[in-house]
Formats: structure tokens, C-alpha cells, sequence
């Protein structure tokens, strides 16, 4: 009790704390990858075993070839683990077909690529709606409306009706942002989204995305190459040569 | 507002629209290829079902010594006949601003007889009446005549007397009078008898109650009324039963539009692999694009269905474009053909179902032709497809530019030799693309060639029939002493030799037979055996049949003996004859069995067969030699008049057959522009590094032209062996429509290489777009990333 006889105030629970009482979102035991290559099999990922909570941002760093981009692509189901189990909010990737596989992307996983990826023939709007178009998770009329809260959110709602050719990169990188949020997926995979940003643009973005993952618990494993990336991050994965070498939480 | 696919969509053809023009260009030719033939045959189809149906066509003739009343009370009271008529025909002379055409004098005792071989009123003056006669409207031009002014007419026995031509009819049971050479005149019994013809009627004609009998049908009654007829004193000379239901010509008409169609079909299978070629390009520059809308959430069956649908737009705008013109020149072809039969085509519409099914093909084909390619696209994985850069999935190009093919032209082309045979290699590198690409063109060419050779082989069958025939002029006699009009006709100036010959209609069962007797060792016919022997002086009661006769009646064989005009003859012989359905006998034979040496025609020779002057001089001293001596001409024809009616109309067909090997080509053309536009587009920064590391604009405009030509030459070596079924499939298509001819299966060397060098033109303004867009692309392009 305290001295003056008030009711103590429960504990403020920590974040690590709290994502070590859920269960993971991404639960990874002994994951491989191998790509057949000209001097005999390569392996791009060996033995890989991490868990990762709900809510975490989680950077992927490491030398190129260390595997970074092919555990993201297992991860998006884009590519199958060869040995290991690999399940994202309890569905095992390796038991879903193909059909079904895209399916479950649209509506699990969003994904923010280097080069943006925008559509060119749509606008940043349409852009925003067309995994929405595809998933079918959200009534068609409300669509538009979602799309644009998404832009507005992401500093971008007055760029809505251009076509990725009039965006700067900046620009283009936060409405592919707001694509990958669409379908309001648990996780969002980055590969390296600030690879073609200049600093200001590749700063605000990580702060973006630090405060989805802080504010609405979104997922984020992001790969990347930039050090001002880890002061944003909760917790990095190490790879090299395929092997996690190291986990380390952060700040 | 649109759901964002269809948006994406659209907007896509839009932004690529010049390869999606390509894509409907290409639909679009090959439907209006097809559709003109099946707008055509649809067209004459019902003109033909609709109108001869409608006529209500005579079942068969009967060549009575008279036909009168009675007769045709006797034929009226037969059950299974619904309807009877007279009828008389006979053969004249006409002369029309000095021309002399060969007619056929028609006299009917009711030309407003509803119930039989209805005849169709084509001038404001109707029905015949009077002295003056009506022509068949087919017959107008050929003759030379016009409506309303004389002409001069004589038949056999007779004076020539004037008469005024009154009008027009059209009657659809006919073949168009100038395809027989011959000109239809009808009047009234008193017209042609003030012409000089035996007065009343000598033909029965009668018209079956069964809307559908069969032939054996036909027959059957036929024989049953001829049994009356006989017995109520008649004499019936012949009897003809043509093919229930069927125009003479519509055999022949449905083989060649059925011909037509299959080149159509095979033109909308090359535009299919131009199709295939085209969205497998479009496809390829969506790679990357297919891998992020699968990473959004897209399913393989969503995103293909936004490929397809695109496919079934692009067929859409095609069908838009197509069904209208091959509407409207299926209209003008059918025509053609239509006339061909003597069938007005007025009034007739196009049938929906023919405009249904060209809709159907125009939106199934590029559907079809984008299946493969869409599927092979959606198979590809995610990671493959977002990692490509659209210079990937290409084939090793052949390594021609090291090794000894280089060592040996290095010194012959210098420092063209390496960049020359890079550029051949280059040709290789899309494999799928390069093969539609060379079979699309190389069929094309090779319908182009197989037309040539059977032009070539029609060509073949005209001379042989021709050359068979060792004289310049056949003069129709009343019949006359062979004797005398071998010695009038041998008398006149600028004649070599002559023969006379005669003819006797008879019949094999009711099968109608001309048997033309001719001096079996006569010098002036010598017809080329495809069988048997020709006939023998001496040998009674032998015959030699044609081909096209054989084919009209196949128990002709060599070797079989039959009954014709109650005797016993055996065929000994089979010669080509090409359109002549005939059997030859020798005169000696036809002699002996009437007891005298009359004949018919006289076949001459003369000394200057190659002057025309001379060969008009020669039949005008023919025939006023033959007018002094009394003996009444029939007709005449040169065989250089003969020659031109039967090329030309043959020719018409191999024409068309030649238009769709063009329209085939342009296809092939079409294809190999955007396949070489593609290989630019693909090889953006492989022309940039060329430019960085100094080629200059020939070096990348001849690099261009050079894999086109390739392409070209590959299709050109294709095409060769492909023409031999072609042609093969051509000439026995042509052989069912008219005859046989004989095999041209290799085309000439002029023709082949004639076909290269317009190909190799076709290449050259083909790829001309394609390299001066290469022209433009600068070095800096080399060093771009997307």
C-alpha cells in the first residue's frame, strides 16, 4: 500500500511483455530454402527458427545473398520453404494450394516492394482499391471512401487521382503503403521500401511505419540496408549465409 | 464507379493500342476472309433453295416425235405427276452485228404456267406473244443484242428471217447462257414456226407430286409414263432426268464454296497464330505486373479472366469491324455466284444465324489464341515473375558469329560478317514466336503457290484438251453426205484438211449419251489415253468415253459393254476431254447403223492456223460455200472462242484461290512486322550497349532487316514443302468441281523464286517501322534499369 493509503495503480504492462503473452503471428521452425543452381543446389535460407509477436517491427538486416529477401517472399507465400514448418497466424503456409494461397495474401499480408510496383494504367486511388477489388472483404460502395481515408492517413489524399508516372518517389512509396493496408492485413512485409527514397522521404516513411506498428498493431518485418532504420525498430534479424546469427531487441 | 480490373483493363489495350489495333487487324482480316465465303454460300444457299425450290423445276424431259394434247393428258392422269407441260427446242444460228452466236429456240404452249418450271417475267412486256421472241437475261451481253431492235435468226432447213427481240425472262433452271456459249431465245409454237420450225411441240416435260423424290423415284415413273406413251403410239426418242431439287451447277457451286471456306478457315487459323504471338507479347511486358496483382490478392483465375476479357474486347471491336464489310462484299461475291446460276439474289437476306456465328468466332478466336499464353503466364511463379525485367525467357541464339561460317564470310563481307550473323542468330532467340511467325507466313505462301500450280495445272488441262484437237473450226451442218462437205469444205482457199463428223443423242437406261462419230483414223482428234486404246478402224460398236463423262456415269469402266440404241458396245478407251462429257465412236460405225454416210459437224484445218484474219475468211467462205450447195449451217465456233469460254471460267475459280493465299500473306506480313516490332521493344538496352560501343545507323538498321529476312527465308523454305498437299488438296477440290486435271504439285522455279522476292519485299517494308524505331533508341538507353 502506499504511504498515503491510496490503492496502488496496476503495473503498465511492457510491450515485450504483453507480445510475450500472445501468441506469434509468424512461428518458423527449422525453415529452408534451396534454388537449384549450375554448381549444384544453392541455399539461400538453412535452418531458420524465430518466432514474431503481434504488433513487433521487426528489420531483417544483413550482407547481400545473406537470404534477407527470400525469407520475406516465404513469408508472403510467394515462394515455398523447401524443409521446416512456416505458419503466419496459425495458417501453415505449406498446406495451402496455390489458388488458395493468393487468397489468404490478400486478405493476411501486405506487402510494400522496393520499386513501389504501382500499377501504371491506375490511379494512386484505384491502386489503393484494387486488392479491396480482389478480396472482396469490404462492401464496393465503401471502397473509395476507405481508399482515401488510407491516402489521407499516409500524408498522400491530394495525390489521389494522378497516375504513378506524376508521383515522386516519396509519394509513390506511401500509396503503396496504403495498398499494402487495404485489406487491413495482420502483417506487412518491406523489402528495402526506402531502397529508392532519399533520406527525408526514407525517414518519414520508417517513421510511418513505426507508428502503425506501435498505434494499431500492425506487424511489420521489414528488409532492409538503412542503419537509421534499426533507431525504429523494436528487434533485428541477422542473416548470413542463410543462417539467422543473430536476434537482438532494440530500444 | 468501374471495379478497378476492368478499369486496369482497358486502360491497359489503351496504352499498348497499337499492338491492340494489331490484334484486331489481324481478327478482323481473317473474319472478313471467312465471312465473304460463308456470307456467300449462306446467301446463294437460300437464293438457290428459295428461288429454284420456288420455280417448282421440271423432274423430266421426254423427246417425243410429237407431243401433243394427249400426251400430255396421259401424262396429267398419272398419279404421282403434278404438273405437265409442252415443250419444242431446237438449235439456230444467230446473227447479231455480225456476229454469229449459237442459240437455243424455246417454244412453250403456256408461258404463264404456274404449276412447272415457273419463268420470271424480266422486261415490262409479258407473256411472249406474237412473232417476236424474249431472251434469257443471262444470254443479253453474251449476244450482243438489245432489246427491242431485230435480229436474224436461221434454223436448220430454213431461211434467215429477222425477228424483233421483245424482251427479257430469267429462267433459274438454266446455266447462264454465256457459261454454255449459248443464246436462249423463247416465242410462242406460231413464232417459231414462222422461223422455219416443224410445227406443234416435240417435248413432254412433267413435274413430280413428292416435293422430295428421289431420282430412282423419278425414273420409276418416268418409265411407267414412257410405258403409256409407247403404248398410245408415241415415239420417245430420249429421256433426261436431272438430280431432284438440285441446280445443274449447284454440285459444283457448293464443292467450290466449301473450297473457299476451308482457305477461309485455314486464313482465320493464321490470323490465330498471329493472335497467339501478340497477346503472348502482350503478356510478356505484363509479367512483372501478373506477379504484383497475384501478390495483392489477385487469383489466376481473376487476373486471367481480365486477360481474356481484354481478348474478347479486342474480338469484339474485330467482329465490329469484320461482319459488316464481309457482309457487305459476301453480298457482291455472292452475286457472282448466284448469276453463275442464273439466281437473282434481290431480296434475299443474309441468314442471322451466318452473322451469329462470325460474332461467335470473332470474340471465341483471340479468346482462344490467348488461352495458352495467359495460362503458361499464370503458372509462372510470383518470385520468377516480380524479378523479371522483360528481357527473360528467351532461348540461346544460334553462335553463328565465331567458328568457321564466320572465318569463311570475315573476308567476303569484312565487318558486316560478325554483326550479319549475330543478326541471323537473333532470329532464334523466341523460338515459340519465330515458329508461329515463318507458319503463319509460310502458309500463306504456300495456298499462294499451291494456286499457282493450279493455275498452272488448269492451264496444263486447257492445252492438252486443245492440243488434242488438231483443228480451228467446227461448222454444225443439217445433215449432209460426209462426202460432199468433205469435198465443199476442202475446196475452199487457206483449209489444210477436214473431217466430218456426226452425232447421235441416245441414252444409257435414262441416262442421256451423246455419241460424236469420228473417223477412227482420223488425224484431226487425237486425244491422249489415260486407259485403254483409242478406236480401231475396222472395230464395230466400240466407244471411247471422257473422263467427265465417267465420272457422270462410273459404270463406264474400260472393258464394260452396255446397250445403247439397241445394240451392244464396249468402251475401249478413256481419254481426259476435260469439261466434254462424250463418247466417241467411229463415224464408220454411226454410218452403218442409219444406213447412210450423213453427217453432222466438219472439223477443219488450216494452212495459218495462228492468223485471225485467215480464220475469219475461212469461216465465212465455209459457210457461204455450204449456203450455195444448199446445206443450212447451225452454227460455228472457233476453238480459239471455245478455249476462252472454258479458261475463263475456270480461271475464276483458281483466282479466288490465289485472292486468299494474298489475304493469307498480308496476314503473314502483319506478323512479321510486330514480331520484329516486339524484338525491338525486348532489346531496348541490347541496341543501347550496340550504340555505346559505336554501331552506327546502317549497322542497326541492316541488323533488323537482316533477322526479318531470316525469318522470311525460313518461311519461304517451309512454304515449298508445304504447297505439295496444298496443291494436292487443291486440285482434287478443283477436280470435284469441274475436272480433272492433271497433277502440278511443284511450282515453277520463276514462282518460287517470284514468291521470295515478294516476300523478301514484304519483309523489308515489314520491319522498316520496327528499325526506325531502333534508329531512335539512344546509347543512354544501355545504362536504364526499367
Amino acid at each position: 500500500m502506499p504511504s498515503n493509503g491510496a490503492p496502488r495503480a496496476p503495473p503498465v504492462p511492457t510491450l515485450a511483455a504483453m507480445q510475450d503473452e500472445q501468441p506469434p503471428l509468424i512461428r518458423l521452425r527449422g525453415v529452408g530454402k534451396s534454388y537449384p543452381a549450375a554448381g549444384g543446389a544453392f541455399h539461400a535460407l538453412s535452418d531458420v527458427t524465430l518466432d514474431i509477436h503481434p504488433g513487433e517491427f521487426v528489420a531483417v538486416v544483413g550482407p547481400s545473398g545473406s537470404g534477407k529477401s527470400t525469407l520475406l517472399n516465404l513469408l508472403a507465400g510467394i515462394d515455398r520453404a523447401g524443409s521446416g514448418e512456416l505458419s503466419i497466424a496459425g495458417q501453415d503456409l505449406r498446406a495451402l494450394p496455390e489458388r488458395e494461397l493468393s487468397r489468404w495474401r490478400g486478405r493476411a499480408v501486405g506487402v510494400v516492394f522496393q520499386f513501389f510496383q504501382l500499377l501504371p494504367t491506375l490511379t494512386a486511388l484505384e491502386n489503393v482499391m484494387l486488392p479491396m477489388d480482389f478480396c472482396d472483404q469490404w462492401p464496393a460502395a465503401g471502397r473509395p471512401e476507405r481508399a482515401r481515408a488510407l491516402l489521407e492517413r499516409l500524408g498522400v489524399a491530394d495525390q489521389a487521382d494522378k497516375f504513378p508516372s506524376a508521383l515522386s518517389g516519396g509519394q509513390q512509396q506511401r500509396v503503396a503503403l496504403a495498398r499494402a493496408l487495404a485489406n487491413s492485413p495482420a502483417l506487412i512485409l518491406a523489402d528495402e521500401p526506402t531502397g529508392n527514397l532519399d533520406s527525408v522521404n526514407a525517414e518519414a516513411l520508417l517513421a510511418l511505419l513505426a507508428e502503425l506498428a506501435r498505434e494499431q498493431g500492425v506487424t511489420i518485418v521489414m528488409v532492409t540496408h538503412e542503419a537509421a532504420a534499426l533507431g525504429q525498430v523494436q528487434r533485428s534479424l541477422r542473416l548470413r549465409d542463410g543462417r539467422l546469427v543473430e536476434d537482438r531487441q532494440h530500444g | 464507379m468501374a471495379d478497378r480490373r476492368h478499369l486496369k483493363s482497358w486502360r491497359d489495350l489503351w496504352q499498348h493500342r497499337a499492338r491492340s489495333l494489331l490484334v484486331v487487324l489481324a481478327v478482323a482480316l481473317g473474319l472478313t476472309a471467312a465471312g465473304i465465303v460463308l456470307d456467300a454460300w449462306a446467301l446463294v444457299e437460300r437464293a438457290t433453295d428459295e428461288g429454284y425450290r420456288a420455280s417448282l423445276p421440271v423432274s423430266a424431259t421426254l423427246v417425243l416425235d410429237r407431243a401433243d394434247a394427249r400426251a400430255l393428258a396421259l401424262a396429267r392422269a398419272q398419279p404421282d405427276i403434278a404438273a405437265a407441260r409442252l415443250r419444242r427446242s431446237l438449235m439456230a444460228s444467230m446473227q447479231v452485228s455480225g456476229r454469229t452466236r449459237n442459240a437455243v429456240l424455246v417454244a412453250l404452249e403456256d408461258f404463264q404456267q404456274a404449276d412447272i418450271a415457273r419463268l420470271r417475267a424480266e422486261s415490262p412486256t409479258w407473256p411472249p406473244v406474237g412473232d417476236g421472241l424474249w431472251m434469257e437475261r443471262s444470254s443479253l451481253d453474251f449476244s450482243g443484242a438489245n432489246v427491242g431492235e431485230p435480229i436474224s435468226l436461221r434454223l436448220p432447213g430454213a431461211e434467215t428471217r429477222s425477228v424483233e427481240l421483245m424482251g427479257l425472262l430469267r429462267d433459274v433452271s438454266l446455266a447462264p447462257g454465256w457459261m454454255e456459249n449459248l443464246v436462249y431465245l423463247y416465242g410462242t409454237e406460231a413464232a417459231l414456226k414462222r422461223l422455219g420450225a416443224p410445227a406443234g411441240f416435240n417435248e413432254l416435260q412433267v413435274r413430280m407430286r413428292d416435293d422430295h423424290p428421289t431420282r430412282a423415284e423419278v425414273r420409276r415413273s418416268v418409265e411407267a409414263l414412257q410405258a403409256r406413251l409407247v403404248a398410245a403410239g408415241y415415239i420417245v426418242k430420249s429421256v433426261d432426268v436431272p438430280e431432284p431439287g438440285e441446280h445443274i451447277h449447284a454440285a459444283q457451286m457448293d464443292s467450290l464454296l466449301m473450297t473457299q471456306g476451308a482457305f477461309g478457315l485455314m486464313a482465320l487459323l493464321a490470323c490465330g497464330f498471329l493472335v497467339v504471338n501478340l497477346v503472348s507479347a502482350m503478356l510478356a511486358g505484363q509479367t512483372r505486373e501478373i506477379g504484383v496483382m497475384k501478390v495483392l490478392g489477385g487469383s489466376p483465375r481473376q487476373i486471367g479472366a481480365m486477360v481474356l476479357a481484354q481478348a474478347a474486347a479486342l474480338g469484339l471491336l474485330a467482329s465490329a469491324i469484320a461482319v459488316p464489310v464481309s457482309l457487305w462484299l459476301g453480298r457482291i461475291y455472292g452475286g457472282l455466284k448466284a448469276d453463275l446460276l442464273n439466281f437473282p439474289l434481290d431480296g434475299i437476306a443474309t441468314p442471322a444465324w451466318a452473322v451469329v456465328l462470325q460474332l461467335v468466332v470473332g470474340l471465341a478466336l483471340p479468346v482462344a489464341a490467348a488461352a495458352l499464353p495467359v495460362r503458361a503466364a499464370l503458372r509462372r511463379p510470383v518470385g520468377e515473375a516480380l524479378r523479371d525485367i522483360g528481357i527473360t525467357r528467351e532461348g540461346q541464339a544460334l553462335s553463328l558469329q565465331r567458328g568457321a561460317l564466320a572465318a569463311r564470310l570475315v573476308p567476303w563481307l569484312g565487318g558486316w560478317a560478325r554483326p550479319l550473323l549475330l543478326s541471323v542468330g537473333n532470329a532464334f532467340r523466341r523460338r515459340q514466336r519465330m515458329l508461329l511467325t515463318v507458319l503463319a507466313l509460310a502458309f500463306g505462301g504456300a495456298v499462294y503457290l499451291g494456286a499457282a500450280n493450279l493455275r498452272s495445272a488448269v492451264r496444263g488441262s486447257v492445252d492438252e484438251l486443245f492440243s488434242a484437237q488438231r483443228y480451228q473450226v467446227q461448222v454444225r451442218v443439217a445433215a449432209t453426205s460426209a462426202t460432199r462437205l468433205q469435198a465443199l469444205a476442202a475446196d475452199v482457199p487457206g483449209v489444210a484438211a477436214v473431217e466430218a463428223w456426226r452425232g447421235l443423242r441416245s441414252s444409257i437406261g435414262s441416262e442421256p449419251l451423246t455419241l460424236l462419230g469420228v473417223p477412227a483414223e482420223g488425224r484431226l482428234l487425237t486425244p491422249r489415253m489415260m486407259e485403254g486404246r483409242w478406236l480401231a478402224e475396222g472395230n464395230a460398236q466400240e466407244i471411247v468415253v471422257t473422263r467427265l463423262l465417267q465420272r457422270q456415269q462410273p459404270a463406264l469402266t474400260v472393258g464394260s459393254r452396255h446397250r445403247i440404241a439397241d445394240r451392244e458396245w464396249t468402251v475401249v478407251g478413256l481419254v481426259d476431254g476435260g469439261p466434254q462429257a462424250l463418247a466417241y465412236t467411229s463415224r464408220a460405225t454411226l454410218d452403218a447403223m442409219a444406213g447412210n454416210d450423213l453427217a453432222t459437224s466438219i472439223v477443219v484445218r488450216l494452212e495459218r492456223p495462228e492468223s485471225p484474219i485467215a480464220l475469219l475468211d475461212a469461216v465465212k467462205q465455209l459457210r457461204d460455200s455450204f449456203a450455195e450447195a444448199g446445206i443450212t449451217v447451225a452454227g460455228s465456233q472457233s476453238q480459239a472462242d471455245g478455249r476462252r469460254v472454258i479458261e475463263d471460267h475456270l480461271l475464276m475459280v483458281v483466282d479466288f484461290l490465289g485472292a486468299m493465299g494474298l489475304v493469307m500473306i498480308a496476314v503473314g506480313a502483319m506478323g512479321l512486322a510486330s514480331t520484329m516490332g516486339l524484338a525491338v521493344l525486348e532489346r531496348r538496352r541490347e541496341i543501347g550497349v550496340l550504340r555505346a560501343i559505336g554501331a552506327r545507323d546502317g549497322a542497326i538498321l541492316a541488323l533488323i532487316q537482316v533477322e526479318g529476312l531470316t525469318l522470311v527465308a525460313l518461311a519461304w523454305l517451309t512454304s515449298l514443302p508445304l504447297a505439295l498437299p496444298i496443291s494436292a488438296l487443291l486440285e482434287v477440290a478443283f477436280g470435284r468441281i469441274m475436272f480433272s486435271v492433271p497433277w502440278r504439285l511443284v511450282p515453277s522455279a520463276g514462282t518460287a523464286f517470284g514468291w521470295l522476292g515478294l516476300m523478301a519485299l514484304i519483309s523489308l517494308v515489314a520491319c522498316l517501322l520496327p528499325a526506325r524505331r531502333a534508329l531512335r533508341i539512344p546509347a543512354a538507353q544501355a545504362l536504364a534499369y526499367n
